[in-house]
């Protein structure tokens, strides 16, 4: 055998021939299939369901595009999105100036940041269920934290869950202590791995710290700052979990996010058709937001 | 001064974060009309009276054997084909970069969120009569990890030179035994950490277990958790307990990672 047969049999084991070819195919498969069957399909499905009139969950008839037009004009779908999007809104801006409050205060003090790290951890990974449950036992106007520390200093019940305007807040509030952990974490790693040089510069030219930190600290934070915003505007939207424990959506709509009439008109009131024509909207609206994040999170990865 | 300043933020900001959960621990271990009449800040009397009733009279036995087994079976079968899936993408240049595409395709699957979709996947699951069973969830769950495992895995094998594979194909072997022998080894560090991050989200999941469960026989234990509430009558304790059952091995879990963790929550943006 020549030399030059050597090399070609080696440059085919390399590129891959015969079967070879078909791998990169054969490899792909079964995960885009399990997803296709799981994603795609079902959001056919809910195109069609969501234009049929259900009762008692079986399709009666095609309405055509009633369904959308109802959606448009129910005044409990309006309602429900305005809850979602002061929610979304508070929530996430109280979390964002939080974070980074804290992670601009903690950036230079390594010993407390491998501590504050740990704990920090526990309350984005406790199951959203019992974070719904933890702020229940401290709301409860008869078990509660609040009540119990009330009575100690001589107070009487505190209600929270029972009145609109706080139980919206304390649902904000519920939101703020899960998340503003990742908000955290996720700015510390963009201040920590800012360059030094013109923070110096700045200093020499005798800026002051507010100055500093429009001018430098937060053009250079905002790549990292929209993908935490985006992430979180997302994930707040569809928060569900934890209100379904703490209000159902209580008490009147004060607290029914989009998410929880969403499932309500499907599996409480099994107005199927409904409801899918109201999720599929909630769904393009996400989707543009989905297609946002992941143009940032690329962006990020491969900087 | 700027100091004292970050020492009182530090522990006010440890308050907040755990006080919260040292309520509900507290509670879990008190008996019942200690819980409702005396307003206690501790257990003056201290009892596991909660969790054996949550076993005894509850299925939370079953619960958590549900939630382990559906776990157990999707983080793996999505950890296995999600790897492949992950290595083509990595190492593969299709037509018209389509193996790109798939992966970004993938991830906004996985970032749209769950509840959109939650309606037509309880038909499809009704249609294919697996309400109420393990495979309906694993069948799902395994969707929702394998998105996330791709782009996961995609990033880790990435940071993998190609040359090693390369070096070991030259010598003979094919491209799956270069693939087990050389890049499976490197990536473990990486294989780990999605795992149990797949692994924390899958055992919290409640939508769909929500949705599509309904019988202790096939209930995970957030769905189970959620059982004890929204009668009139709140047994508090049960809930407490139950909810101490429900965090401590993910809070174990993630502990574990904690290095990996954002990096996960964030797909990756931030490493």
């Amino acid at each position: 055998m020549t030399a030059g047969a050597a090399a070609i049999r080696k440059r085919a084991r390399v590129q891959g021939a015969g079967l070879d070819r078909a791998l990169p195919f054969l490899l792909l498969a079964p995960a885009v299939l399990i997803v296709l069957l799981v994603f795609l399909y079902p959001l056919y499905d809910g195109v069609r369901a969501s234009l049929h009139f259900y009762r008692f969950g079986r399709a009666l008839q095609n309405v055509g595009l009633d369904n959308y037009r109802d959606v448009l004009t129910d005044e409990r779908f309006q309602q429900s999105m305005v809850v979602t999007l002061k929610f979304v809104a508070l929530a996430v801006s109280i979390e964002t100036v939080l974070g980074l409050g804290l992670a601009l205060l903690c950036a230079r003090q390594l010993p407390f940041i491998r501590f504050i790290r740990t704990v920090l951890i526990v309350p984005m990974v406790v199951t959203p269920v019992v974070v719904g449950i933890v702020f229940r036992l401290i709301y409860a106007s008869d078990v509660g934290l609040f009540t119990a520390v009330s009575q100690h200093l001589g107070g009487n019940e505190v209600q929270i869950l029972s009145k609109e305007g706080t139980a919206f807040l304390g649902l904000v509030a519920l939101d703020v202590w899960e998340w503003t952990p990742l908000m955290f974490l996720i700015l510390l790693a963009g201040v920590q791995s800012l360059p030094v040089e013109p923070f110096e510069a700045a200093r020499v030219d005798g800026a002051g710290a507010w100055r500093t930190f429009l001018d430098h600290t937060l053009p250079m934070l905002r790549p990292v700052l929209a993908v935490a915003i985006v992430l979180r505007t997302i994930d707040a939207v569809a928060t569900f979990d934890q209100i379904f424990v703490l209000t159902r959506g209580g008490p009147g709509t004060a607290t029914q996010l989009i998410s929880i009439y969403g499932y309500n008109t499907a599996f409480k009131f099994q107005q199927v058709g409904f409801a899918a024509a109201m999720l599929l909207m909630v769904a393009l609206v996400t989707l543009a937001f989905a297609f946002l994040a992941v143009r940032l999170i690329r962006r990020s990865a491969t900087a | 001064m700027r100091r004292a300043l970050t020492l009182a933020a530090f522990v006010l900001v440890l308050l907040v974060a755990l006080v919260p959960l040292y309520w509900m621990v507290q509670v879990s271990f008190k008996p019942n009309p200690e819980i409702t009449q005396q307003g206690t800040l501790y257990p003056h009397t201290f009892t596991v009276d909660n969790y054996d009733r949550l076993f005894a009279q509850r299925s939370f036995g079953s619960y958590l054997r549900n939630s382990i087994v559906v776990t157990a079976a999707s983080v793996a079968i999505s950890l296995v084909l999600g790897s492949l899936a992950a290595y083509a993408i990595a190492r593969f240049r299709l037509w018209r970069r389509m193996e790109r595409r798939i992966g970004l395709a993938l991830l906004t699957a996985r970032i749209v969120p769950a509840v959109v979709i939650v309606v037509p996947v309880y038909l499809l699951v009704l249609q294919l009569g697996l309400l109420n069973t393990w495979l309906g969830l694993i069948i799902v769950y395994t969707a929702f990890n394998i998105s996330f495992v791709v782009w996961m895995m995609e990033s880790f094998f990435r940071e993998i030179p190609v040359d090693l594979e390369e070096a070991a194909m030259v010598d003979g072997d094919s491209r799956l035994t270069a693939f087990r022998r050389i890049v499976l080894p490197l990536a473990a560090p990486g294989l780990a950490a999605t795992a149990v991050f797949a692994v924390i989200v899958t055992f919290n999941e409640f939508l769909f277990a929500l949705v599509l469960t309904s019988t202790p026989a096939a209930m995970t234990v957030p769905r189970g958790a959620a059982t004890l509430i929204g009668r009139i009558d709140v047994d508090w304790g049960a809930m407490s307990a139950a909810g101490v059952i429900a965090a401590l091995p993910i809070v174990l879990f993630a502990l574990l990672v904690q290095r990996h963790l954002v990096r996960g929550l964030t797909f990756g943006a931030v490493k």
